[in-house]
């Protein structure tokens, strides 16, 4: 989830209330928050609030749990005289620009602010790669009318924190975001632009700003832009960045788009979605009244329309979350308050019941418990050097200790018992636990299946040593058992032997090779076995 | 109680009353020390006294080990005259240094007479039979004889201590002692006849391998145990998953952060999609909500499953009819830096409440109850966002010493997913992280002993009377 680092005085004295009053409001905005400093806090905020990742956002969210303002908040947009002309970008096809008039920086506002720009890109950008943002100061463009295009490599300008021109294939090469940024939109050897008519570049999307139009806390009016290859996160984002800076005091004004989607920007959607009383109501268990639900609404910042049967509500263009009367109905409860939602008594309705694996693993812990061995519980995930024959490798390992799924519980029990030489012999242990094979079965290759392994080890130890428990175990579920010769990586020839009941082999038992014990460094012998309790369960 | 030296022993004095630790020693063919230290205990145990007493002893001198071998000098001289007469000068030349002392012996045991110069025999041949007996064996020899010896220095006295042992307390039955009594006795009858040895019964026992269960799966299984008994009926799926069970039947868009290739363990290879119907719905599910192209091969993708929900979607995806209440406890993964408080595997509980009237409400009560029954009374309600539940909730427990711990995401379904999976009820699913919930009602201080490979540790791990309470 992504934080932000928040001036605390500013919501506080904007708000009026306390710190700990702060923490409350914020626990039913989905946000948690700590201290960083005396004058600092960090908050977290929810993926599906990106509104939220802006003080002013939070502060306006607050107005309305503190029934200070109720409603949609009303933003004037005025015309203004920019046009934002659209050429062919084809890795990057979508922009629209907004203009910012009339607002106060300092700077932890101004910190906050690129903080707010970093978090969008982060997360409704898909970082960077669905929407980038450029904030500009309107005051350093001296053109009223900005061109998105694209630009060849060799195209020079002076990128944000630097002083000299340089060609953008520098800017690529050479520059922090260049590197990072850089191939996102670089198409047949273009790269986006944003630029006045006269060519000089303002950005040069998903990467950097220019030097030029830096912002800076003198800073009072903006130009935003904002690219992108989804229309719908591009609209989304702008609204967002715009409403919040107009809840901060700026006037928005609306430029000119040249474009085949839409003529002027921002666009400042207002979808309706209408929603009964007793949706709601069956929803959340409750018995709320309209005009509760009504105020409800209001607090969490809605405009609604009484249609009588119905509640057509608004929703404003920065509530990018709220998609289906679903979503409303969460907003009244969170609203209400999850504390003043009285959980139901809970009713037992039908008997439950347990897997058949949980009873065959349930029958085989009693039975390895009463023959004395100790239950251990080793990891599903393992270091493949030990597997054998075929199994899942993961692709991303995040250590080579653990970058396959075992396929039997045989290494990972010689690799706890070569883990425990020093400890009190005899070591007779035992673990029920599941491995992953190929399948061709089901939908992903692999399937699960549940085993049981048993190893003794000592100083001294015998085949019969583990046979006899082994058999008795089995033979106490009403199996018949045989053995057959049989040959094993892990165990020495001539000393191993497939259990097999009614002519279907449930499982593998015998003395671990030395090879093997040399390999895991085990100074002791090793009688194991390993036994496949699907196939049992299916005899029992 | 009496060992089997101690009865051997007195038995022999039964039959000799008294006897030297010397003779015991020669006649039992037990080492001397033995019998002395056994000789101790018996007096202790009051069967016998034990008298110090001194024992003279006659050992060969040099000389005497000599005489025995080459002869005695009077025997020499006899034998020399083969009874002939024979000059003095002769002798004495033959006899050299011995001739004294020959003549002297030979002299008072009327072997000889001088006459003039010459030596006559009166013997024809002499053996001093009874000193070299003697010398032999001088504790049965002659006084007369021994002082002879003595005299002449073939022999010297020693005197040495040595213990009596006299038997005082006739009366015993004597039992030899055993160590285990065998069936054959018992079948017998003979254990009558000894006695059970005593055992060190106060010392500590050597190590025994205990047979226990793990104190983590016995949580899992009391965890099963109380979903059960709350009336929901368990349910599995594999680790190896598909993208579309883990993420897009979930309501979890393609180009998510969380579907990113940190945030999960990646499986290579392309899975199946059978049900074509539900593939289709999906796809509209995530077009309309999310307005993007559904990419068909990313929902093929293998994955490891990074939640039980997994679980969850294909029991929503096998359209069961409502009402059902089912659960999974199982594995999940997630890369992640090892530590003392994560894992890269770890467990969920996932639950799914399929209801005609089931309410936000109804689930707050629900997630109540499990926590009331894992041992967490007090617990509080928080907002929260999942992409597949709405109204999202989380849930905080209250631990002692630690305060509120997030134990758990859950919701209402989205009516979007109920519609993929054409379910005409309201359902309510969650998710609990179980690992670190064990953790802190275990007290521990690291998640990895949860899966401690120190067999010492299980061993040792004392058994908590009130631990699933």
């Amino acid at each position: 989830m992504p934080t932000i680092n928040v001036y605390k005085w500013r919501l506080l004295n904007e708000l009026k209330i306390n710190e700990s009053k702060l923490e409350d409001l914020l626990f039913n905005l989905k946000s948690e928050m700590k201290p960083i400093d005396q004058d600092h806090i960090e908050i977290e905020i929810n993926n599906d609030r990106p509104d939220l990742l802006f003080v002013y956002g939070i502060i306006r969210a607050i107005k309305g749990l503190l029934k200070r303002e109720l409603g949609e908040a009303k933003y004037p947009v005025k015309s203004t005289d920019y046009s934002f002309e659209i050429k062919e970008v084809k890795s990057r096809p979508y922009a629209l620009a907004a203009i910012i008039e009339g607002i106060k920086l300092d700077d932890e506002l101004l910190k906050e602010l690129i903080q707010f720009q970093e978090k969008l890109h982060i997360t409704i950008g898909r970082k960077r790669k669905k929407v980038a943002i450029g904030l500009h100061d309107l005051r350093k463009i001296d053109s009223k009318k900005i061109l998105y295009t694209t630009v060849d490599l060799n195209y020079k300008f002076v990128p944000l924190n630097s002083t000299k021109e340089m060609t953008v294939k520098e800017v690529l090469e050479s520059t922090e975001q260049g590197k990072e940024y850089g191939n996102i939109s670089l198409f047949d050897g273009k790269m986006p632009a944003i630029m006045q008519d006269d060519g000089q570049i303002l950005s040069l999307p998903p990467v950097i700003n220019s030097e030029k139009t830096r912002i800076e806390t003198s800073t009072t009016d903006l130009f935003i832009d904002v690219t992108g290859t989804s229309l719908d996160a591009v609209i989304s984002t702008l609204d967002i960045l715009v409403t919040n800076l107009a809840e901060m005091g700026g006037k928005i004004g609306e430029v000119k788009v040249i474009s085949p989607y839409t003529d002027k920007s921002p666009i400042l959607r207002h979808n309706k979605i209408a929603i009964s009383v007793d949706y709601i109501n069956k929803v959340l268990g409750t018995n709320l009244q309209k005009e509760e639900i009504i105020e409800y609404l209001k607090m969490a910042r809605f405009d609604v329309n009484d249609l009588g049967k119905e509640i057509e509500v608004i929703i404003p263009p920065y509530r990018v979350d709220i998609l289906a009367p679903i979503d409303l109905t969460e907003e009244v409860a969170m609203t209400v308050g999850y504390s003043n939602l009285t959980p139901s008594p809970y009713k037992i309705e039908s008997i439950g019941s347990l897997s058949d694996k949980t009873k065959v693993t349930r029958l085989i812990r009693d039975l390895s418990i009463g023959a004395s061995f100790t239950e251990i519980f080793t990891f599903v995930l393992t270091n493949d050097s030990l597997l054998k024959g075929e199994y899942a490798k993961i692709s991303n390992p995040v250590t080579i200790d653990y970058d396959a799924v075992r396929n039997s519980l045989i290494p990972t029990m010689l690799q706890f018992l070569s883990k425990n030489q020093h400890s009190r012999m005899p070591i007779r242990v035992f673990e029920v636990g599941e491995v992953v094979v190929k399948s061709e079965d089901g939908e992903t290759g692999y399937k699960n299946r549940l085993n049981a392994v048993y190893a003794i080890m000592n100083s001294k130890v015998s085949f019969e040593d583990l046979q006899s428990p082994v058999h008795y175990i089995l033979t106490s579920l009403g199996l018949e058992v045989e053995y057959r010769r049989e040959k094993n990586y892990y165990l020495i020839e001539g000393r191993t032997a497939g259990i097999y009941s009614k002519g279907k082999m449930i499982g593998l038992i015998g003395e671990v090779k030395p090879e093997i014990l040399e390999e895991l460094k085990i100074k002791y012998p090793i009688i194991i076995s390993e036994i496949y309790l699907d196939e049992i369960e299916k005899l029992l | 109680m009496l060992s089997e030296n101690e009865v051997k022993i007195l038995e022999y004095l039964k039959k000799v009353k008294e006897d030297t630790a010397e003779n015991i020693s020669k006649q039992l063919n037990i080492p001397i020390e033995t019998v002395f230290s056994i000789s101790q205990l018996l007096k202790e145990k009051g069967y016998i006294t034990v008298e110090e007493e001194k024992i003279t002893k006659y050992e060969l001198t040099d000389e005497g080990k000599e005489r025995l071998q080459n002869g005695l000098p009077e025997e020499i001289l006899v034998n020399t005259l083969g009874g002939k007469e024979a000059k003095i000068q002769d002798v004495k030349d033959k006899l050299g240094k011995d001739f004294e002392i020959a003549i002297g012996w030979a002299k008072r045991k009327g072997l000889i007479k001088i006459e003039k110069d010459s030596i006559i025999p009166l013997v024809q041949h002499y053996e001093a039979k009874e000193e070299k007996e003697a010398l032999l064996k001088p504790e049965t020899a002659k006084k007369e004889i021994l002082q002879e010896l003595l005299s002449r220095k073939f022999l010297v006295k020693k005197e040495e201590k040595t213990s009596r042992l006299k038997l005082i307390k006739e009366e015993i039955e004597i039992k030899p002692a055993i160590t285990f009594l065998t069936p054959e006795l018992l079948a017998s009858g003979e254990w009558r006849k000894y006695s059970l040895k005593e055992y060190n019964v106060e010392a500590y026992p050597p190590f025994y391998p205990l047979g226990r269960k793990h104190f983590f799966k016995e949580f899992l299984e009391r965890l099963k145990d109380i979903m059960k008994e709350l009336g929901f009926k368990e349910f599995y799926s594999d680790y190896v998953e598909i993208e579309f069970y883990n993420f897009d039947l979930l309501f979890q868009a393609q180009d998510h952060p969380a579907r990113e290739i940190h945030d999960s363990f990646s499986i290579p290879g392309e899975g199946k999609l059978q049900d074509e119907r539900l593939v289709e719905k999906v796809k509209e599910m995530h077009e309309n909500g999310w307005k993007y192209k559904w990419d068909k091969k990313i929902a093929t993708r293998l994955m490891l499953r990074s939640q039980t929900t997994a679980t969850t979607a294909r029991i929503l995806a096998s359209k069961p009819t409502p009402p059902l209440r089912a659960f999974t406890i199982g594995k999940v993964f997630r890369p992640d830096s090892i530590d003392a408080t994560h894992l890269i595997e770890f467990h969920q509980l996932d639950g799914l409440v399929i209801e005609e009237d089931f309410t936000f409400r109804d689930l707050l009560g629900t997630l109540k109850e499990i926590f009331s029954r894992i041992g967490i009374k007090e617990i509080k309600f928080k907002p929260a966002y999942f992409p597949f539940t709405e109204p999202s909730v989380e849930v905080y427990g209250k631990i002692e010493g630690l305060g509120w711990v997030e134990m758990c995401g859950a919701g209402l379904l989205r009516p979007e997913i109920l519609r993929a999976v054409e379910i005409n009820s309201p359902a309510g699913a969650w998710g609990i992280g179980i690992d670190r919930l064990a953790m802190l009602l275990f007290g521990l201080k690291d998640i990895r002993l949860l899966y401690s490979n120190d067999v010492e540790y299980l061993r040792n791990r004392k058994v908590d009377m009130n631990a699933y309470d």
